[in-house]
């Protein structure tokens, strides 16, 4: 009784501040939704993506789901001893799966106990682990002693099939058949319900809370693409106090952030995976999250109008916030979908917005995006078309006839020199293979993705309106990008301004006018290739066959990096980060190109312009001969070398 | 409606410039127009604050201003006000600015408006928002003086050529402690800063090390009047600090003359110095893409090109 009333009255209080967060519009799409919870709580996909964590985390799960009636059972026995649960109880199919379920549970623990103390991996570093081992053993002791007062029914005659019970049957060889053992039948049933109940009411202020909060957090986790950030209402006519930018104290965050919170076992797989904590920065997705967790508890949601701290740089530092390069792997890896990425640009949001307050380098960015030439470069909007040369390129004038491809050349793709190449290449193919194409020219404009991920929402949605207007009134209806950001920003966020565009990426149109035979390559040997997943094509939004496939036809042998598709490790550009500095032990796009470098292919291709510049930059400063080269420019190659079909 | 009131910051070269666009705006308002200059030199620069259009300066050139910088400024402000009585302060918004404008505002208990960009008068000011893009107008109420910190360069200075009454003043000492100077060490600054020089020669990866960058400062150095500069890839390589950094991410340069040795040109360093006058590439690559935008490229060793240049340069300058 009073572990419940202790359990109540800790959960009220994570309920209280969860009911005065923000709502998040997280409810649409239920069958999405009901998919999730049965492949990733029930079949529990997210933890196998670690083979033996996901084994001794499934152990302990499934376990618990078949022994829950347990609970109940044992509760009865000391109420009315004797008495066990009607139709199930006595079946000796569930005393079978209770038996099975309780070893392998006791095995979990087993397994858990292993990684934790002799593997030791670095995931668990800033994580509390003596907590872990109390929850753990606290586990342990609640199976066993369910395990231990089955032998003793057993031994005492009470159980009518010890041999569905094969474990437990073998334990009751350790009792006698007299008082004494019925004596450890009532000591057994006992532990067994005070560690079951101490448990909860522990629960509600432990990290193992999650076995409360994962099923609903994966519930309302994101649908569709991970890139997606959602839609920031800035309403600046309403009232004063209405206007939020992003997250500034921990009573900005919404429902599902809160959620997230709580949800945190402090398993480490997302800093494993982190680029930035992988190359020395104080940013790791867990910390983050623990410490935001722990500045939310703090607060009393009944207290009114309480001046709360911000929680950047109390909570975390500002250069956590900055160190960010919105990849995605910790969102990818959590078996709980915490988003993390959502948090960090919100935070962002109200640094930039409300406060002005960012990396000094990264303002040149910030207003060549918002100034007259509109692109992160400052660059004249005529130098947009520079990359043309002799290339014969249909250039859309206002009112001219829409094409059935729109190439959106991107300022990268448009500016920079390596980029360009890439712009160049995808041309003549779609040349070559007789696609109605055209680009906008001087009319382009930066998506205001960079924007965006910097946090300044504002200037990427005038942005965003500009284009989709442009795009209406050019009656455009298909894209083509290079940039694996413009890609994600088009594809998946310019819905959300009025934009009703089938979007495509180069290499998803490449290998498709490959496979209708529009593009003919001869397959000859030319060396060997490995091929970098962009994260915002990639893990964002599940682009990992095309690219692949336009290699394949190109003669280039493949061989692939250690981490790569879903496991891929950022180039260090997205987020932002390529329009700022970067400190700490390694640098990321170092960090990657020697991995690629180590699979001693000669040329390392790549299908977004930011990351072409970064593992180039990369290459260059490594003294490496591997060349880097796009996709793109790898087929026009096998295309003109051959001379199959000419590429203009 | 009482003065308008300038608070003209004194360095060790002279008055800031931006005090004479702050009187020049206050002038604009109607109204008696008054300068307050605190610290060493205070006193001498009166005649130029005068011929801005401050019809009194209150100026002490006590030394405390400059040993305890902010709170001594505010107090005497303080006890100023309580005198004079004026209607508004503004503020230049450098960082002694900020200092003074926020610790007085503590005191008075009165209005401050930070990065003003424009004043109306002294119950009306504008600022900028979301970069520029939207300008908000903010209504001053409450006790005068309303304290006004304005962002440099929003105004142009124009002399009225009036003169002024100076008024000395005491320096008031804050309450509570206070901190002494033990020691003071001026940055050894050589040569002009970057973002200043007429001419800038900057390396990049082509240096191949750190040590090449002597050369580039002995050339500076012939030269006069020039500063160093590097592309990002040197400032990654660790050869140069990053304050040397030239480009997108680092500093914005606009020279009469760049010279880039060794920089292949891309888009990230352009960024930072196509508004130089004249471009001068030195690359042993004659496709490097900085001989795109170069006025005059120069295609050969930089190792026995600079060397060269710079001796040309001494002989010129001797002869």
């Amino acid at each position: 009784m009073v572990a419940v009333v202790v359990f109540v009255r800790r959960a009220r209080a994570r309920m209280a501040l969860l009911r005065a967060a923000r709502p998040a519009a997280r409810t649409a799409e239920v069958g999405a939704r009901a998919r999730r919870e049965l492949v990733q709580v029930l079949g529990q996909r997210k933890l196998f993506q670690k083979a033996l964590p996901g084994v001794m985390h499934a152990c302990i799960f499934w376990g618990f789901l078949v022994l829950f009636p347990t609970i109940v059972e044992a509760i009865l026995a000391i109420v009315d001893d004797g008495r066990s649960l009607p139709v199930i109880g006595q079946a000796p199919w569930f005393l079978f799966l209770v038996d099975l379920f309780a070893t392998l549970v006791a095995v979990g623990i087993a397994i858990a106990f292993y990684i934790r103390k002799i593997q030791r991996p670095d995931r668990f570093r800033g994580s509390h682990m003596e907590e872990a081992d109390k929850i753990l053993l606290a586990i342990l002791g609640i199976v066993t002693t369910l395990l231990l007062w089955n032998a003793t029914k057993i031994a005492l005659g009470q159980t009518a099939h010890p041999s569905a019970e094969p474990v437990a049957n073998a334990l009751s060889n350790l009792f006698g058949t007299g008082q004494p053992t019925e004596t450890l039948e009532r000591v057994f049933v006992w532990a067994h319900v005070l560690i079951v109940l101490g448990f909860l009411a522990y629960l509600p202020k432990s990290k193992h809370l999650h076995i409360i909060t994962a099923a609903p957090n994966v519930y309302f986790a994101k649908n569709g693409p991970s890139g997606h950030l959602e839609k920031l209402e800035i309403d600046l006519e309403g009232p004063e106090e209405d206007i939020r930018f992003g997250v500034a104290t921990g009573k900005d965050l919404s429902k599902k952030q809160l959620l997230d919170l709580f949800s945190c076992t402090e398993c480490g797989r997302c800093q494993e995976v982190c680029p930035a904590w992988n190359t020395g920065k104080p940013l790791s997705p867990k910390l983050l999250i623990m410490d935001i967790r722990d500045a939310v508890a703090g607060i009393d949601p009944a207290a009114g109008e309480v001046e709360l701290q911000p929680l950047v740089p109390n909570a975390v530092t500002d250069e956590v916030v900055w160190d960010c390069v919105t990849c995605g792997a910790c969102m990818q890896e959590c078996p709980v979908d915490i988003e993390h990425v959502d948090t960090i640009v919100d935070l962002r949001r109200n640094l930039v917005m409300a406060e002005s307050r960012f990396p000094t380098e990264a303002g040149t960015m910030l207003r060549g995006v918002e100034g007259p030439n509109e692109n992160p470069w400052s660059q004249p909007a005529s130098a947009r078309t520079d990359w043309i040369g002799d290339i014969p390129v249909r250039v859309l004038a206002p009112g001219d006839e829409a094409p059935e491809y729109l190439f959106w050349v991107g300022c990268a793709g448009a500016f920079d020199d390596r980029a360009k190449k890439t712009t160049q290449s995808v041309a003549r193919l779609l040349n070559a293979a007789g696609v109605d194409w055209a680009v906008l020219g001087g009319r382009e404009r930066c998506t205001g993705d960079p924007a965006r991920r910097m946090g300044h929402e504002y200037l990427f949605q005038m942005l965003a309106e500009q284009n989709v207007a442009t795009f209406a009134e050019a009656g455009i209806t298909k894209v083509v990008a290079t940039c694996a950001h413009c890609f994600n920003t088009l594809a998946n966020e310019y819905p959300d301004y009025g934009a009703t565009l089938e979007v495509v990426h180069h290499t998803e149109l490449l290998s498709h006018l490959l496979a209708e035979r529009k593009l003919l390559t001869t397959p000859g040997t030319r060396g060997t290739v490995t091929y970098h997943d962009a994260c915002y094509l990639g893990r964002h939004n599940g682009r990992y066959d095309a690219p692949r496939d336009v290699l394949g036809s190109t003669g280039l042998a493949t061989e692939e990096m250690e981490r790569a598709r879903e496991r891929s490790f950022c180039c260090g550009a997205g987020g932002a980060r390529m329009w700022m500095e970067e400190d700490g032990d390694a640098r990321i796009n170092d960090t990657r190109f020697a991995e690629a470098a180590g699979t001693g292919a000669d040329t390392l291709a790549v299908a977004c312009p930011y990351c072409f510049v970064m593992l180039d930059d990369a290459a260059k400063a490594a003294g490496s001969d591997m060349r880097v080269a796009d996709v793109a420019t790898l087929l026009a190659e096998a295309i003109t070398a051959d001379g199959d079909r000419p590429a203009t | 409606m009482g003065a308008t009131w300038v608070y003209a910051e004194v360095t060790p070269d002279g008055v800031h410039p931006s005090a004479l666009e702050l009187l020049t705006k206050a002038r604009a308002l109607g109204g008696e127009v008054e300068a307050v200059a605190l610290g060493p030199g205070a006193t001498g620069a009166a005649s130029e604050l005068g011929a801005h259009g401050a019809g009194i300066v209150y100026a002490s050139d006590d030394q405390t201003f400059a040993d305890q910088p902010g709170r001594t400024a505010a107090h005497t402000l303080h006890w100023l006000i309580s005198q004079h009585t004026p209607s508004l302060i503004l503020f230049p918004g450098t960082y002694e600015g900020r200092d003074v404008a926020g610790c007085l505002q503590a005191l008075t208990g009165s209005t401050l408006m930070a990065n003003a960009t424009d004043v109306e008068s002294s119950s009306r000011a504008r600022t900028e928002i979301f970069g520029g893009t939207k300008i908000v107008e903010v209504d001053l109420a409450g006790r005068e003086p309303r304290l006004v910190l304005v962002r440099p360069k929003s105004f142009p200075a124009e002399p009225s050529g009036g003169t002024a009454e100076v008024v000395a003043v005491d320096a008031v000492t804050p309450p509570g402690p206070t901190a002494t100077v033990v020691e003071r060490h001026a940055e050894a600054a050589s040569g002009p800063k970057l973002e200043e020089a007429n001419v800038v020669v900057a390396g990049g990866r082509g240096l191949g090390g750190p040590e090449p960058f002597a050369m580039l400062d002995d050339l500076a150095a012939a030269i006069g009047g020039a500063a160093v500069g590097a592309s990002r890839a040197a400032v990654d390589a660790g050869w140069v600090p990053y304050a040397y950094q030239v480009g997108q991410t680092g500093k914005t340069v606009k020279p009469e003359v760049y010279i880039a040795a060794g920089i292949s040109g891309a888009l990230q360093h352009v960024v930072g110095m196509k508004g130089a006058k004249r471009i001068v590439a030195i690359n042993k690559d004659a496709d490097a893409p900085i001989l795109k935008i170069a006025d005059l490229g120069v295609v050969g060793d930089l190792f026995q090109i600079i060397p060269a240049l710079t001796e040309e340069v001494r002989r010129r300058a001797s002869s």
